[in-house]
């Protein structure tokens, strides 16, 4: 099935490296549209996940830093990167060595459609 | 954080769902009303409404599910303004028991249902295999063991 989102998360799912990418709602923790290979747990990384862009992007606000444009958390295992934008949160799951910079360069560059998708303005 | 409950091995389940999932309210019932644990409920009078009204919605949402779709639905969000609600049933080898919780902007229904299989799952495991099974709850002697369950849970026992 062909979302709005569709185009979007494949593009970013092309990355080398990337194992998942999901559109979340950062309110309800709830998947909007994923991209997502076998055997990742979609569900718990997107109630997760959008919890974590939620907590950040108010921790950012309340220390007056502005909003928060690419949240990325490191663990040994793989990389984790948000961005958000409308109320939805795109998040990407990666391996250790992916191209940060690619990934950034692809989220952000999604950032600026995800509000428009969300408003239903593309 | 007070946690309150009736049998001792629901705690460690409820009040490690109540930690991770950053919930106002939590109430575990027996599908009769009776209530058996309860976290964030200030009166007893609040508790026993909670029961009433969640023993209610999961009895209206398994006949409209077993009329719609020929199976009980097994749990209900319902999203206000301020706060949401999310009502389901757990299992064990003690019974069914539904659950509610309430929760607010500090959590989401994604944690909820994320740490309620969780919790669902904990209470299967810790449930007393060979413990007695819960006594019927008959009509004559409802408000009986709901007033017990009650006084326990409030320290009135």
């Amino acid at each position: 099935m062909h979302s709005p989102f569709t185009d979007m998360l494949n593009t970013v799912a092309r990355v080398r490296g990337v194992t998942a990418a999901l559109v979340v709602s950062e309110q309800d923790g709830i998947i909007v549209d994923a991209n997502v290979q076998i055997g990742q747990p979609g569900d718990r990384v997107a109630a997760l996940a959008a919890s974590l862009y939620r907590k950040a992007r108010l921790a950012a606000r309340a220390a007056s830093l502005g909003d928060v444009t690419f949240m990325q958390l490191e663990a040994p295992g793989g990389r984790l990167c948000a961005v958000g934008g409308g109320g939805l949160v795109l998040v990407v799951v990666a391996a250790a060595l992916v191209n940060v910079g690619l990934v950034r360069v692809e989220l952000l560059r999604a950032s600026a459609d995800l509000a428009s998708l969300a408003e239903g303005r593309r | 954080m007070i946690t309150s409950v009736v049998e001792s091995w629901i705690e460690p389940p409820l009040r490690q769902f109540v930690v991770d999932a950053g919930v106002e309210l939590a109430l575990l019932l027996h599908p009769s009303g009776q209530v058996l644990a309860q976290f964030g409920f200030a009166r007893a009078m609040d508790v026993m409404t909670a029961c009433a009204l969640a023993a209610g919605i999961h009895a209206t949402g398994g006949e409209l599910g077993r009329m719609l779709d020929g199976r009980p639905f097994r749990g209900l969000h319902h999203a206000g303004s301020a706060r949401q609600i999310f009502v389901a049933e757990a299992r064990s080898t003690r019974g069914t028991y539904i659950f509610l919780t309430v929760f607010g902007q500090e959590s989401s229904i994604g944690l909820v249902r994320l740490y309620f299989d969780e919790l669902a799952a904990a209470l299967a495991a810790a449930a007393p295999p060979d413990g007695p099974a819960p006594a019927p709850a008959l009509a004559e002697q409802f408000e009986q063991d709901l007033n017990r369950n009650l006084a326990v849970l409030f320290g009135r026992a």
